[in-house]
C-alpha cells in the first residue's frame, strides 16, 4: 500500500520485491509486515545515492521470503581463535592436504596481498580497516595499519607499494612494508570512479605490465545501471589512464590474470530474487576487448531478465566459461601458480565461494577448483575444500579470498571468522 | 509512506543474535570493571549527565559492540572515543556490550502534559516506521540503538550526523536513507519524542 508513493513503479520496469521483512519481522513482534513483499525502483540516481539500508531486499519473492543478507553477518567482534580452531575440524580436503590457522583476529578479512618481505595484507568488508600480518619470532602478529576507510575490500601489492581500493578511489601507499606502524599518506592513483557504495566495494588484480583490472558493480540488485558501472576496467596506476575492457557485468569481487596468457578471468555474482536455483553465478573470461557479459538483460548465461531483458536474447552475450551454480557467491579467485600442490593443480583456478544469503538452504561456503584450457574450453570443476556450512544450515566460516603463498601453500581469507587459513600439501 | 526497512542495514552492520550462535560468552563483571573508565563521561550506571554524551545503560549488546568496532576502526570518527576504542580488545568489547545491556535504561526526560513537539515527533516516527528496526517501544534490538529515554541532544546530533554523512557506520547506514528527507525541524521533533519515551 505504501509502495506507490515512494517507488513510482513504472509499468515496464520494476523491481519487484519480495517478501517480507525477514529479520525485522522475526525479531520485532508486532511489526506486522510479514505478508508484504519489498519492492524498490532501483532505476534512479536517488536510489543509488541514498540507498535504503535494505536495498538488497528489493525484489523479494514469496519463494525466498525470509532470507536476508543481515542474517549471514558475523557478530561485531567475530570469533575467538579457539572457536575458529574448533570450526576448522569440520573442513574436508582431498588426501594429503591439511588446513590450519595462519592468523586469527584479522578483522572481516577480504582480499589479501603479499608484500615482497613477507607481510600479508588483508582488506575488510566492515569496519573500514586494512590489516597486516607479520611474523615476529615465529609468531603471527596482526596489526591494523589503515583506519577510517569506508569499504576497503580490494588490495594489491607491487614494487614495494600497497594499493587499496575504497569505493571511489584507488590509493597507493609507497614503501608500505617498512612503515606498517606509521603508514605514509597515500597518493590517489585513480579516482574516475562512481560514488555508489552499493556494490561499490572492489577487488584488484595486477597484470604483468602493472595495470590493474578492476570491476565496477551496479548500485542495485537489478537495474539499468549507470554507465559508469557494471563493467571491468583496465587501469594504469602510474598515470591514471584506463580502458574499458568489458561490460554487462554484475557484482564481481574476484579475478586474476591467467599466467599462461595474461588475460583476465573473473567471478561474477548473479542477481538475487529469481529463485533458489537460478540464476547461476559465473566464471568469466575476457578473451577480447569490449565483450558484453549480459547484465542486466541476461543472467547466468541462459536466463533473460523477466523485466529488463526488453527483447534481448542470451545468445547476444559472451557466455560464462563455467556455471558455478546459484547463490554460491564466488568472491576471490586465483590461478594456482605454486609448486607445492600436485602437478595437475598448476594453472587451475581456485575460487572462494562465500556462500548464500538469498536462499533458505545455504550453499557455497567452500573452495572449488576449475581446470580449464587457456581459451576457456574444457572447464571442469571439483570441490577443493568444504565444510564451512555446518549442519543446521549455520555458517562455520565464509571464504572470501585465496592467495598462493611463496612456498606454494594456499592462504584463505574468511571474513566471517576474521581469520586467515593456510592449506598445505605433502605426500 | 516509507517501505518497510528490515533490520539492518547495509552491509555490514548487522549481526543478529538469532543468526549467529557461537560467539564467546561475555563476562558482565569484567565489563563492569572496564566500564569504570567510561563513567566519567557516560555516568555512573551508564546514565549520562553530560551534554552530547549518550547514556549507554540498556542499549542492546550488539549496538554497543558495533559502535566500539566502528570507533576502533575509524569508520565512526570521534576524537575522544577513537583512541579509547583503539585500546580495547575484542574480548573487552564483548564484555562491555554485555555489561551495558544488563543495566536498567535511563528514565525518560520529563515532558509537559501538552507537548506539541512530541506529538509531531510521534507522527514522524510512525510515518518513517522507526519501530520496524528500533522496536515497538524504541528499546532497540541487535545492532540498532535504544532510542527511548536517550538524551535529546544526543539523538538530535545523531540524526544530523546521519544526514550530513558524518556518521556512516560501515559503508552505508540504513539511517542515511531514513534521514535523507527530514528537515531540521523534523529531526528536532523526533529527538524530543524519543527522549521522552519511557
Amino acid at each position: 500500500m505504501s509502495l506507490g508513493a515512494k517507488l513510482k513503479i513504472g509499468p515496464a520496469m520494476i523491481v519487484a520485491a519480495t517478501a517480507a521483512v525477514g529479520v525485522a519481522g522475526m525479531l520485532l513482534a508486532g511489526a506486522a509486515q510479514a505478508d508484504k513483499l519489498i519492492r524498490y525502483d532501483a532505476n534512479s540516481k536517488n536510489f543509488w545515492l541514498h540507498p535504503p539500508g535494505d536495498w538488497y531486499m528489493g525484489g523479494e519473492t514469496e519463494e525466498l521470503k525470509g532470507t536476508d543478507f543481515a542474517k549471514t553477518l558475523p557478530p561485531p567482534t567475530g570469533f575467538t581463535r579457539a572457536e575458529v580452531e574448533a570450526r576448522l575440524k569440520n573442513i574436508k580436503l582431498p588426501p594429503g592436504f591439511k588446513i590450519e590457522i595462519y592468523a586469527s583476529g584479522v578483522r572481516s578479512a577480504r582480499e589479501m596481498a603479499l608484500g615482497d618481505k613477507g607481510t600479508l595484507f588483508a582488506g575488510s568488508f566492515t569496519g573500514g580497516i586494512v590489516s597486516a600480518v607479520v611474523d615476529e619470532g615465529g609468531k603471527k602478529v596482526v596489526k591494523t595499519i589503515l583506519k577510517g576507510l569506508r569499504m576497503p575490500t580490494g588490495l594489491a601489492f607491487r614494487d614495494g607499494a600497497l594499493y587499496v581500493a575504497d569505493i571511489d578511489k584507488i590509493y597507493k601507499y609507497a614503501n608500505a612494508e617498512d612503515n606498517l606502524d606509521h603508514m605514509p599518506a597515500p597518493t590517489v592513483v585513480y579516482d574516475d570512479m562512481p560514488p555508489y557504495t552499493t556494490h561499490g566495494w572492489k577487488y584488484l588484480a595486477f597484470d604483468k605490465n602493472g595495470w590493474l583490472y578492476v570491476a565496477f558493480g551496479p548500485p542495485c540488485n537489478i537495474c539499468l545501471p549507470p554507465t559508469s558501472t557494471a563493467q571491468v576496467r583496465h587501469i594504469n596506476p602510474a598515470n591514471g589512464l584506463a580502458e574499458l575492457v568489458a561490460i554487462g557485468i554484475r557484482n564481481s569481487v574476484g579475478g586474476d590474470v591467467d599466467p599462461r596468457t595474461d588475460q583476465y578471468w573473473f567471478s561474477e555474482n548473479g542477481r538475487d530474487w529469481l529463485g533458489s536455483d537460478i540464476p547461476s553465478d559465473k566464471l568469466n573470461h575476457i578473451a577480447r576487448m569490449g565483450e558484453d557479459f549480459g547484465f542486466p538483460y541476461c543472467h547466468g548465461g541462459d536466463i533473460p531478465d523477466p523485466d529488463l531483458a526488453m527483447g534481448h536474447k542470451c545468445s547476444e552475450f559472451t557466455p560464462p566459461v563455467f556455471k558455478l551454480g546459484a547463490h554460491m557467491a564466488p568472491l576471490g579467485m586465483k590461478f594456482y601458480t605454486g609448486d607445492q600442490f600436485p602437478a595437475d593443480y598448476k594453472d587451475s583456478i581456485i575460487i572462494a565461494e562465500h556462500g548464500s544469503w538469498n536462499r533458505h538452504q545455504y550453499q557455497g561456503g567452500r573452495l572449488v577448483r576449475i581446470t580449464v584450457d587457456p581459451d576457456g574450453k574444457n572447464a571442469k570443476q571439483e570441490v577443493f575444500a568444504s565444510g564451512w556450512i555446518g549442519p543446521n544450515n549455520k555458517y562455520l566460516g565464509r571464504p572470501s579470498d585465496v592467495l598462493v603463498a611463496k612456498d606454494g601453500s594456499l592462504l584463505v581469507a574468511d571474513d566471517y571468522n576474521s581469520a586467515i587459513y593456510r592449506i598445505s600439501y605433502s605426500k | 509512506m516509507t517501505p518497510v526497512r528490515p533490520l539492518l542495514f547495509a552491509f555490514g552492520l548487522v549481526a543478529l543474535l538469532l543468526c549467529c550462535g557461537g560467539a564467546s560468552a561475555a563476562d558482565v563483571a569484567a565489563g563492569k570493571a572496564t566500564a569504570e573508565g567510561c563513567a566519567g563521561c557516560h555516568g555512573a550506571d551508564g546514565i549520562s549527565q553530560m551534554p552530547l554524551v549518550p547514556s549507554l545503560a540498556g542499549e542492546p549488546d550488539y549496538f554497543i559492540q558495533w559502535q566500539l568496532v566502528f570507533f576502533r576502526g575509524g569508520s565512526r570518527k570521534n576524537e575522544v572515543m577513537g583512541p579509547i576504542a583503539e585500546a580495547l580488545s575484542d574480548e573487552e568489547i564483548r564484555n562491555l556490550g554485555a555489561y551495558y545491556a544488563s543495566l536498567p535504561p535511563p528514565k525518560p526526560q520529563p515532558a509537559p502534559t501538552s507537548d506539541a513537539l512530541a506529538q509531531a515527533g510521534a507522527e514522524l516516527a510512525a510515518k518513517h516506521r522507526c519501530q520496524v528496526c528500533h522496536g515497538n517501544d524504541y528499546s532497540g534490538s541487535g545492532p540498532t540503538a535504544r532510542l527511548a529515554g536517550q538524551r535529546e541532544d544526543v539523538l538530535l546530533k545523531a540524526l544530523r550526523d546521519f544526514k550530513s554523512g558524518a556518521r556512516v557506520g560501515s559503508g552505508v547506514s540504513s539511517m542515511a536513507d531514513v534521514v535523507y528527507g527530514l528537515s531540521d525541524d523534523d529531526m528536532r521533533a523526533l529527538a524530543h519524542y524519543m527522549a521522552t519515551r519511557p
